[in-house]
């Protein structure tokens, strides 16, 4: 079942006088609890694609239907609503916030997210999620006290506590050596097939394409090819 | 969560540094405005005791009460139509002290009322400053324009005039010495006279009155000038600082708004953190400022209310809300997309 469809999204920069067109009307569709990735050289117009899915900026034209509502129709806050609740993130760098602990990395997700769950569920959630990632021994340590596979891992953690529908990766493991690549992609592959989070995913790497259901290859703003 | 108390635990240096400028701006800004309230007890501090009222010199003096003369017909008249309405006279002179040495004073000569000290001929009552330089009670004080000796009969407290210590004296006395018949001014505490009943007189309020002081007005204008040129310093130095604060912050703000924080829960975190630090920084300037009320050097004149304390509080945590609110903007404009592409944050 379809959890995301996108139709037909175009995507048009305009710089002074030159208009470039980088998504030359694009048609995808992501099945719910699957990891699907997108590779392509870059400028092929992969990250735009996993931007304008995820709502963070907007298409020239075209549908974004997320549970069969139309996200490019909605209004920013409407956006923001969805992006609180329903999505998750995970950027190359892990973009975490400097003054907080790992714990409330998770606890402030919880909290934009309006999860239901007590303070007392919160925290056990929080447990559970770090001792997936393998990180409850850091939950009192701020990031710039973390390395890069720890700081990974931490805002795999912070993407997926809220247990979002959808789950954006870009480039999740492109500032990482290869071997934690594969360890932070198989956390992502097993925590999201457990949690049946739907997972878009852009890499250049081609190790990574071996954790995905669906790879899609596109190329100057088209899909050439998709595979199974 | 508190993240705006989060930050500001975590990254406390970055907060003194910008807490250290608003407490000294703020300090600066209340030690002037002492100032400014001490110089202007020095100054008028015997027409700035009185009640607000009016007051009334001849339209022929243009403003200076020192050239205005009341007839006594026109004074009787106003007497009589209020019980604690007065006739005054001011006029700097010297006394000579016991010693001998020459002591500047405001000469001041009223009719009877209960805001004035009741004066006999041929006795003084100082201000009490003139206790500091060795004058006493029965002490007989010289003017070379008076034939007679004036004995030292008391001192009240504050009572000032163009930052000299004022000397009651006795109307016939005041006569004597200045050679004038007539008294200057007329105060009249409630009631307000009829146009009619006042037609070669020009009236003033008590604030009017201390504006007609060339020195006081020169001298306020001078320090307000300097009190709100501070209020605005301080404003801008808010919003220079929140705006680089800001700027560094603007990949922060993008993550937050990608994870779908609101827009308006950032200015709240730096709302808070602005209030935060005002407020801090105004508690330590206004105990400092307020401990200079009773730790001043003498000479110093110093005077800081309670009520000039609140209002320049207020308007430091205003300007600096608008200074905060302005740099702010920026929090308005990030976009998360910014924030990812900026690389680690």
């Amino acid at each position: 079942m379809s959890i995301l469809k996108l139709a037909n999204i175009k995507k048009t920069f305009i710089n002074g006088e030159v208009k470039e067109q980088i998504l030359k009307g694009i048609n995808l569709s992501l099945r719910e609890g699957e990891v699907t990735a997108l590779r392509g050289a870059s400028g092929s117009g992969k990250s735009t694609l996993l931007t304008i899915a995820a709502g963070l900026q907007p298409a020239t034209s075209g549908q974004i239907l997320f549970e069969e509502q139309n996200i490019a129709n909605m209004s920013s806050e409407q956006v923001r609503k969805i992006r609180a609740s329903k999505f998750g993130f995970i950027f190359q760098f892990s973009h975490l916030i400097p003054f907080l602990t790992v714990e409330e990395q998770l606890m402030l997700m919880l909290e934009v997210s309006k999860s239901k769950l007590t303070k007392q569920q919160r925290k056990t959630e929080v447990n559970r999620l770090l001792n997936l990632v393998e990180m409850e021994h850091r939950r009192n340590t701020y990031p710039p006290s973390l390395s890069g596979g720890e700081k990974q891992r931490i805002a795999i953690a912070r993407a997926i506590v809220h247990k979002p529908k959808v789950l954006f990766a870009d480039e999740p493991t492109a500032s990482l050596d290869s071997k934690k690549s594969k360890d932070i992609m198989k956390i992502i592959r097993e925590i999201t097939k457990t949690l049946n989070i739907t997972t878009l995913l852009v890499t250049h790497d081609e190790d990574m394409l071996l954790f995905a259901d669906q790879v899609i290859e596109m190329s100057d703003g088209q899909i050439l090819q998709e595979e199974r | 969560m508190n993240i705006a108390w989060k930050e500001l635990k975590k990254n406390k240096s970055r907060f003194y540094i910008l807490g250290s400028i608003v407490l000294l701006i703020s300090l600066l800004t209340f030690i002037i405005s002492g100032l400014a309230n001490g110089l202007s007890q020095d100054n008028a501090s015997l027409i700035k005791h009185l009640p607000n009222g009016e007051f009334y010199m001849t339209k022929d003096a243009n403003q200076t009460y020192n050239l205005s003369k009341i007839n006594h017909t026109t004074q009787e008249k106003l007497l009589n139509t209020e019980k604690d309405a007065l006739a005054l006279s001011i006029q700097m002179g010297f006394l000579n002290d016991v010693d001998g040495k020459q002591r500047s004073v405001s000469f001041v000569t009223a009719t009877d009322s209960k805001f004035f000290p009741d004066v006999s001929a041929g006795e003084i009552i100082l201000d009490s400053s003139m206790k500091e330089k060795g004058i006493q009670v029965g002490d007989k004080l010289t003017n070379n324009q008076y034939s007679g000796e004036f004995i030292v009969k008391g001192f009240v407290e504050q009572s000032k005039y163009s930052h000299a210590p004022v000397a009651f004296i006795n109307i016939k006395d005041y006569e004597e010495i200045y050679k004038l018949a007539e008294m200057q001014l007329i105060y009249m505490p409630e009631k307000v006279i009829s146009q009619d009943e006042t037609n070669d007189l020009q009236s003033f309020s008590n604030k009017e009155f201390l504006n007609t002081i060339s020195s006081y007005k020169a001298e306020q204008l001078t320090l307000n000038m300097i009190i709100w040129f501070l209020v605005v310093i301080s404003g801008m130095l808010f919003a220079i600082f929140f705006y680089m604060m800001n700027v560094q912050k603007i990949g922060l703000f993008g993550i937050l708004k990608a994870i779908g924080v609101k827009t308006s829960s950032l200015f709240y975190m730096m709302w808070t953190q602005m209030s935060f630090i005002t407020v801090v920084a105004l508690v330590i300037s206004i105990s400092i400022s307020h401990l200079l009320n009773v730790f001043a050097p003498k000479g110093m004149p110093y005077y800081l209310s309670m009520e000039t304390t609140v209002i320049l509080s207020i308007m430091f945590l205003f300007i600096g809300f608008i200074g905060a609110t302005l740099s702010g903007i920026q929090i308005k404009k990030v976009e998360p997309l910014q924030a990812i592409q900026r690389g680690e944050g």
